[in-house]
């Protein structure tokens, strides 16, 4: 079973699934997915029909572009034998202009069938607004603790998960720290 | 400092003052905890490994709290390990020693404007011996134990009521 055979028997199922692109990563081949509902039968039919038996990873990507960080100790002067005044060293970073920047995540699932010997990776994009999917909890057991982990990072819900908390920042950081627009709140330690 | 150990004139036995003995003692056999928080640590145990071979001070690691002297705080210092250092720190016996080591520890270093990283370890518990370096080589880490030796022969155990933590002139906790 090859990359196309596997696509073209998800593509007749979910009509919303296309091939964007050669992936970047070595090995693992894209589907995207653009129906929220499909989520979870796509991945139910990938584990159960299809033999994709192994969860590599689950994480996000935030595609909202720049913004000013609020709440961060920035010095805009950090060098201390510059004279007063001068130039800041470090500036704002500036968006790269023609990049499609977009008020979405991108949840990214990548699949591995042992058997087989093929790779997949399965990316859905949501709008950043009341992010949600669907948990794959059910399907493998891996995903309980990094779903939790994309929650903490991002703030995507994952709904039907059995235990979506706090996974890696303390209790008192309040918000989502990698998302794009999160504002520190001095704690502390700070 | 002058000859502080003296023969007693036909005798076994020798005259010294109980402060430079009870210092003595206390400098030969710093006894650090076993606990490495980042990539210092490996620097660490290099010093602790036979090239370097802390055993010749009389720094020998130590698996628990309370048999400790020294906690070298050995790497980056996140919010969540905050209250474990706290805890540790506070379950060693007196006379304790804090050395604060690489530039994570002495001031949050390169993840100054993180999220996550405590900006120095001297927010949360005294350091007696700071090191800078990212990471500090063996010999520095060395070089802080040399110091600290320097700072605990000047102490005066006897001669004031002062704790020893007040002795060093840190903050009471």
């Amino acid at each position: 079973m090859t990359f196309q055979e596997v696509l073209e028997k998800i593509k007749a199922k979910f009509s919303s699934i296309t091939v964007p692109e050669p992936s970047p990563v070595k090995g693992y081949s894209t589907a995207k997915l653009s129906a929220k509902e499909d989520l979870f039968p796509l991945m139910k039919m990938l584990k159960e029909d299809l033999g994709f038996d192994y969860l590599d990873f689950v994480t996000a990507v935030d595609w909202k572009g720049p913004v000013d960080p609020k709440g961060y100790i920035m010095d805009p002067n950090p060098n201390p034998f510059l004279p007063e005044g001068a130039t800041p060293q470090s500036m704002p970073e500036a968006p790269t202009p023609g990049f499609p920047y977009r008020e979405n995540f991108e949840v990214v699932y990548a699949l591995t069938n042992l058997k087989e010997r093929i790779k997949i990776f399965v990316r859905l994009e949501i709008p950043r607004s009341g992010a949600a999917v669907d948990s794959v909890v059910s399907l493998w057991k891996t995903a309980d603790w990094q779903e939790r982990e994309v929650f903490d990072l991002l703030g995507v819900i994952f709904t039907n998960h059995p235990n979506l908390k706090k996974i890696l920042t303390p209790d008192f950081i309040a918000g989502h720290p990698l998302r794009k627009d999160y504002a520190h709140v001095k704690d502390q330690y700070d | 400092m002058g000859v502080k150990i003296e023969r007693f004139p036909g005798g076994d036995y020798i005259l010294t003052t109980a402060d430079f003995m009870a210092n003595w003692a206390r400098e030969s056999s710093l006894w650090p905890l076993t606990f490495g928080l980042a990539c210092c640590a490996i620097e660490m145990m290099g010093a602790y490994a036979s090239r370097f071979d802390f055993d010749r001070f009389g720094v020998i690691p130590r698996p628990s709290p309370r048999q400790a002297d020294v906690m070298i705080i050995a790497g980056t210092v996140v919010k969540k390990m905050a209250e474990p250092i706290y805890r540790i720190y506070h379950q060693m016996p007196e006379p304790k020693f804090v050395i604060s080591m690489g530039s994570c520890a002495n001031c949050g270093g390169p993840y100054y404007d993180s999220y996550s990283v405590v900006k120095g370890v001297d927010k949360i518990i005294p350091v007696d011996i700071y090191i800078a370096g990212c990471p500090p080589r063996p010999e520095a880490l060395q070089y802080a134990v040399i110091k600290l030796q320097e700072k605990i022969r000047r102490l005066k155990p006897t001669q004031s009521n002062a704790t020893p933590d007040q002795e060093k002139g840190s903050r009471t906790w």
